[in-house]
Order: C-alpha cells, then sequence, then structure tokens
C-alpha cells in the first residue's frame, strides 16, 4: 500500500490539511494508518478547528481499506474450482503418478528434495516432456544449466509408439511447449516471475499448465544470512509462486538440496521458514548400491508423512 | 509489487518503507527530488532507486510479441542450438565417449579426485586442446587458466602442446588433404599465448577474479574454455564462518554459471577429495560439502583402480554415469587402451 498522498487524486477528502493531521501523528503511509490507535486519532481532532471534516477523511481511509479485501468464495464453490481446474499433471512415471494420486496438482507448489545425483533434474525433465507432450505449455526457470534439451528430446522420443518421421514433426511441437529461461540471481527470478503474473493477465490465450525452478535453492541460499533481508526474499518467492499456481492454476515444482545436518545426517536446505511454505515436500533418494531411487512424503496434504514408493528412471539411449 | 524485490542496499530499502514507498508503482510518478527529500537521501541515491525501478518496469511490460517470458528459448531452439556446439575434447576417446562427445559448452564440469591423479594435467589438455583449429575439429578456442595451488607448469604446458600439434600433423598426413589450403601452421608458442594465466593468492583475490572474468571476456570473446585450478585450495583454509563459506561459494557458482551460458565457453573447476563420515565409515568425496555438490552441471571423479587411472561420470543432466580408463602420459592425457596394448607388446 503506498503513502497517503497517492490517494488524493480519487479521494478529495485525502487532501493536504488531512496529510499534515496524520504527519503530525507519524502516519506517512497507509500502513502507518492501520497500526495507529484509531481512537486517539479520533479524539485529537477535536483540537483541530475542522474536525468533522478529519473524521471523515479518516472514516474515508478505512473504508478504502476494506475495499482491499479479496472476494469470499464458499466450500461449495472452491470444491468446484478444485475439481474443475486443479486436475494433476503426469510426473512421467507411472508409479510416482499412481504413488501421487494422480501427479502434480495444478494449483500446488511441490518441492522436490533430495541429495546431488540423486535424480531431481531427471524428475523434472521427464515431467516437462509429459506434459509438454499431452497438456501444454511449460516454462522450465534453469538456474544450473542443467536443462538439457537432448535429454528431453530422448524422453519423448521414447515413450512415443509413432513411425521416425511422425517423431520428428510431433517432437518438434512437444519441444515447443517447453520455454526455458536462465535464472542466475534472486532479483531475475522476481522479474521473470512478474512478468509470468503479467502475461497470464494480460493474455487469457496464452495458458501455462507447468512451472519447474530447478533448482530455487541455488539462487535462495546465498542470500540468506547477513541480515534478516534474505529471509524475506525467499519468503516473498514463496508467497508470489502459491499465487501463481492458485490464480492461475499453474503446477509449480521446485527442487531444493540437501546441506549437512547433525552427526552426519543430512537435512533439506533453506531451513525451518521454507519448510512451511511449499504444499507438498518429497525426498528423493537414491540406493548407491542397488541403484534403485525412492521418493517418500516428507509433507502432504493428503498423504501420510513417511509413505515411500520405489521407482525406475527412465534408461539412457543414444539417439 | 513490492519494492522489496529490488536490487538496492538494505538500508536505502528500509528508509523507502518507512517512507511509504512500499510498491513499485509509488516510485512511477515522483521525481527524484521528491524521493530524496521524503526519505533524507542524496540526490544520486535517489536517482538510482528510480533507474532500478524504471528498468524492472520497462522489462514487465508486455513487449506486444507472443512469448511469455522475455528472452526465453523453447526446448526445440536449444535443442537445434547445442546440435551446432562444439565440445572440447580429452585426447582420450573413452573419456570422450562416456561425455557425450567431450566437455560441453555452456555448462559448469567440476572434476575431482586424488593428489597426482592428473586434475591438473587434464586441465593443460584441456586449456591446449580448446585451440585446436576448426579443421581439425576444434573450437579454436582460448583459455582461461585461473591457478590457485600454483600448479601450473608452463614447461608442460608446453610439452602437451608440443604432442597436441604432433597429433594434427599426422592427422593431417593421414587425410591426404590439400596440402597447401590446411597446412598446419602454428607453432606451440601460439597455443603459450593463447593461455590467459591468472595466479590467484587467497579467496577474496578468487573472488575477485571471478567477478572481473565477465569483463574479460567481453573483450575477449574467442575464450572458449575457464579452468580453475583448483576451486577448493583458499576455501579449505582461513574459514571460521562455513554458512559463509557456503554462502560465498553458492554465489561464486551462479556467477560461473552465467558465464558459461552468457559467452558460450565451458567453465572446468578441479576439487580436491575429503574424507565424509557417513553410515560408521569414512568415504572418500570431493570437497568443500554438501551444497557444494550440487552446484555444478556435471561432476567427474577421477580415482585409481589398481594401477590404472579412471574417471567416473557422478552427475550430469544429459549422460548416464558411466566409468573410462584414461593414462596421464608425456604426451598428455591419453587413452589407456593403447597404453595397454604397448604394455602387452612390451
Amino acid at each position: 500500500m503506498a503513502a497517503l498522498m497517492y490517494l488524493e487524486c480519487d479521494y478529495p477528502l485525502i487532501d493536504s490539511d488531512f496529510r499534515n493531521f496524520c504527519a503530525s501523528h507519524n502516519i506517512i503511509s497507509v500502513e502507518d494508518f492501520l497500526l495507529h490507535d484509531l481512537y486517539v486519532l479520533v479524539i485529537s481532532t477535536e483540537q483541530h478547528h475542522n474536525s468533522e471534516r478529519l473524521k471523515e477523511g479518516i472514516t474515508q481511509v478505512l473504508t478504502i481499506i476494506n475495499k482491499q479485501h479479496q472476494p469470499w468464495v464458499d466450500g461449495q464453490e472452491l470444491l468446484d474450482d478444485a475439481l474443475q481446474n486443479k486436475r494433476f499433471l503426469p510426473t512421467g512415471c507411472r508409479s510416482i503418478d499412481t504413488f501421487l494420486h494422480g501427479g502434480l496438482r495444478e494449483g500446488y507448489l511441490t518441492e522436490l528434495v533430495g541429495t546431488s545425483s540423486s535424480g531431481k533434474t531427471q524428475i523434472c525433465l521427464q515431467a516437462a516432456s509429459a506434459v509438454a507432450k499431452s497438456w501444454g505449455k511449460i516454462v522450465f526457470l534453469d538456474s544450473g544449466n542443467s536443462f538439457s534439451p537432448k535429454r528431453v528430446a530422448q524422453i519423448v522420443t521414447q515413450t512415443s509408439d509413432l513411425s521416425a518421421y511422425e517423431v520428428d514433426k510431433a517432437l518438434q511441437e512437444v519441444m515447443n511447449n517447453v520455454v526455458c529461461f536462465s535464472v542466475f540471481d534472486i532479483f531475475t527470478l522476481f522479474e521473470v516471475l512478474h512478468q509470468l503474473k503479467n502475461n497470464l493477465r494480460s493474455q487469457k490465450d496464452q495458458h501455462i499448465r507447468m512451472l519447474i525452478i530447478d533448482s530455487i535453492s541455488s539462487l535462495i541460499a546465498p542470500i540468506l544470512g547477513g541480515g534478516a533481508h534474505g529471509h524475506a526474499l525467499m519468503v516473498s518467492v514463496g508467497f508470489l509462486l502459491k499465487r501463481l499456481a492458485h490464480e492461475h492454476d499453474i503446477s509449480i515444482l521446485v527442487t531444493n538440496h540437501m546441506v549437512a545436518g547433525e552427526k552426519g545426517t543430512s537435512k533439506p536446505a533453506l531451513g525451518e521458514s521454507w519448510r512451511s511454505i511449499p504444499h507438498i515436500r518429497l525426498l528423493l533418494s537414491k540406493d548407491q548400491i542397488s541403484n534403485i531411487s525412492s521418493i517418500s512424503v516428507v509433507r502432504h496434504p493428503q498423504m501420510a508423512t513417511g509413505d515411500r514408493v520405489e521407482f525406475a528412471f527412465q534408461q539412457h539411449q543414444v539417439l | 509489487m513490492e519494492v522489496s524485490s529490488l536490487p538496492i542496499s538494505a538500508s536505502l530499502r528500509a528508509k523507502l518503507i518507512s517512507g511509504g514507498y512500499t510498491s513499485i508503482s509509488s516510485l512511477f510518478s515522483v521525481s527524484h527530488s521528491d524521493v530524496a527529500r521524503d526519505l533524507k537521501i542524496s540526490e544520486n541515491q535517489a536517482l538510482e532507486i528510480l533507474r532500478v525501478a524504471s528498468q524492472r518496469r520497462g522489462s514487465e511490460r508486455s513487449n506486444g510479441t507472443s512469448s511469455i517470458v522475455n528472452g526465453a528459448q523453447s526446448a526445440w531452439e536449444m535443442l537445434n542450438e547445442e546440435k551446432l556446439l562444439g565440445r572440447i575434447t580429452t585426447s582420450c576417446s573413452e573419456l570422450d565417449d562416456i561425455l557425450g562427445g567431450g566437455i560441453s559448452c555452456k555448462e559448469v564440469t567440476e572434476i575431482g579426485g586424488v593428489p597426482g591423479i592428473g586434475k591438473t594435467q587434464l586441465g593443460i589438455q584441456l586449456a591446449v586442446n580448446v585451440q585446436i583449429p576448426m579443421d581439425y575439429g576444434g573450437l579454436q578456442g582460448k583459455a582461461v587458466y585461473i591457478d590457485t595451488e600454483g600448479s601450473f607448469m608452463v614447461e608442460r604446458a608446453l610439452q602437451i602442446a608440443e604432442a597436441c600439434l604432433e597429433d594434427m600433423r599426422e592427422y593431417h598426413g593421414f587425410l591426404k588433404r590439400d596440402l597447401q589450403a590446411c597446412q598446419v601452421n602454428m607453432q606451440p608458442k601460439d597455443f603459450l599465448e593463447n593461455i590467459f594465466y591468472f595466479r590467484v593468492c587467497s579467496y577474496t583475490e578468487q573472488i575477485a577474479v571471478v567477478n572481473y572474468l565477465e569483463k574479460f571476456i567481453s573483450e575477449h570473446k574467442d575464450v572458449k574454455v575457464v579452468i580453475i585450478d583448483s576451486i577448493t585450495f583458499h576455501f579449505r583454509q582461513d574459514f571460521d564462518d562455513m554458512a559463509l563459506r557456503t554462502r560465498l561459494l553458492g554465489g561464486m557458482a551462479l556467477k560461473l554459471m552465467k558465464l558459461a551460458k552468457k559467452f558460450t565457453l565451458a567453465v572446468i573447476l578441479l576439487n580436491q577429495v575429503t574424507t565424509k563420515y557417513t553410515e560408521g565409515q569414512y568415504q572418500l568425496t570431493l570437497a568443500l560439502g554438501d551444497s557444494w555438490s550440487h552446484a555444478c552441471t556435471n561432476r567427474v571423479i577421477l580415482y585409481w583402480n589398481g594401477i590404472e587411472r579412471y574417471a567416473y561420470i557422478d552427475k550430469s543432466p544429459s549422460v548416464r554415469s558411466a566409468a573410462a580408463a584414461y593414462s596421464v602420459t608425456g604426451r598428455g592425457i591419453r587413452s589407456s587402451v593403447s597404453n595397454c596394448k604397448r604394455v602387452k607388446m612390451m
């Protein structure tokens, strides 16, 4: 919210007299107004000659504030929205889809945690291929130069049962559905997310189904520590993502890395305040000896913590 | 949109917020002198704030095209672009094979191993190989070599360059192509001239060099490989605050990623090993900890298997994990197979 002076053009009651009166109480912005004891403010208007007008001004500001809230919806509408618009998108691996009751849900922020080389990027690439193939557009934000178009092409070719000529055409179509952008700092991430929000609002024909950020932790980790500012940015990224997911029915998938915890164990990076942000947190692990990968639930609105499924990655093939 | 997402200093941000300028749109219609007066800051600072804000607004405006994010590429475009990208050979065909044809540009590759396994040798080899002319399937580029340990041997680089030239001449003779058009007219000293060497003596110097690289490379566009030997050395000492170390390293990794992408070059980071205590036993892993292990696109681990040297791809988004033998010879990095044959013949 802005300083009071910007409200004057729409609301003439908030003139310089009123603002001077507010300024004498250290009220510059709408936030200051909210934090101030309104009864004290109303009583102190009595000392001024134009107390009626000042009181009207106060009421006016309160009305403006009240208009700020979002419209309410009832449970039935929420349910309808959930059933119609919040669909499950495939991860490209059938056993994971079954395990997650259908896959990665639109409107949800899903976080994938895992140690280095546990397959986080592979899942992202598989999901991107699967969604691009039969659902629609994907935006892939890459912070580690790890988006491999070659690998995506491999996955798409392997999972389609078309003739060589058809594959080539289909491949181009699918690959054009995946839009990739490299992001190397948190401010660029903000810029891109806001662009995305504005473009989705203004261009209704643009539809993206999934947003993948691989990895979000490498963007956030360098700014954490050294003051609360890093935390504030992290939390606002989180809320921005959740808002995007909800308003535009996008399924958002982010990856997070693991850091050393106590006694040689490892824990997800970004700490406690990030932990509460994603709707779903999945832990990815790979047994180094047997080479079997598994996903277990750390946080999920519908599933029990600790539920686990084993799966195998699609094999690499030389194209 | 909140002003907190603008890249400005923390104190200015606090002043903006307490002055009522909480959203970026509130900065659009004001003059810099108003901002300077309201926040009690200098006019220059106010100008800077307004510049950053208007830049952000410019990027947010819909640009009229249909792209959903400005400057983004589709995977199809990237695939076609990638096909045109050259790779840097390691001079060991088995190693090239498992890497998918050599060290790829636009990516950060970390190579680590125990002392004496040949990390620096591989580093020097790549600094030479990147210069192989395009006629011979090379990139015809230049190399930046950042030496933190003082292990770069210029005589050795000369030796490897001479061997590389010999191989090129041999290959040339083998092809028996038009001799005039495609004569090998490079000299070993040309190879050395095209290696830009930085000696780094502390971690602050290392960060400074990495920050400077963007400017340096934009002036020397033909640089195709940046080798840091080693990324680890200065970060393993003088550090009490491990969280600070992790942050510095993470920031540096992002800068190198950006460099690799922006200038289409390969970044090679050499790393040392350390022991890690997991599940009741000590294991050898690459140094700098768990968060660092996420920082690179590719990770190659060099190790001894009996008397043979092996390279193992520990992580890569595009190729599968695999191992290949290589050897370090007087002529540089070479296939291990030919070496074995020679032993058998003797």
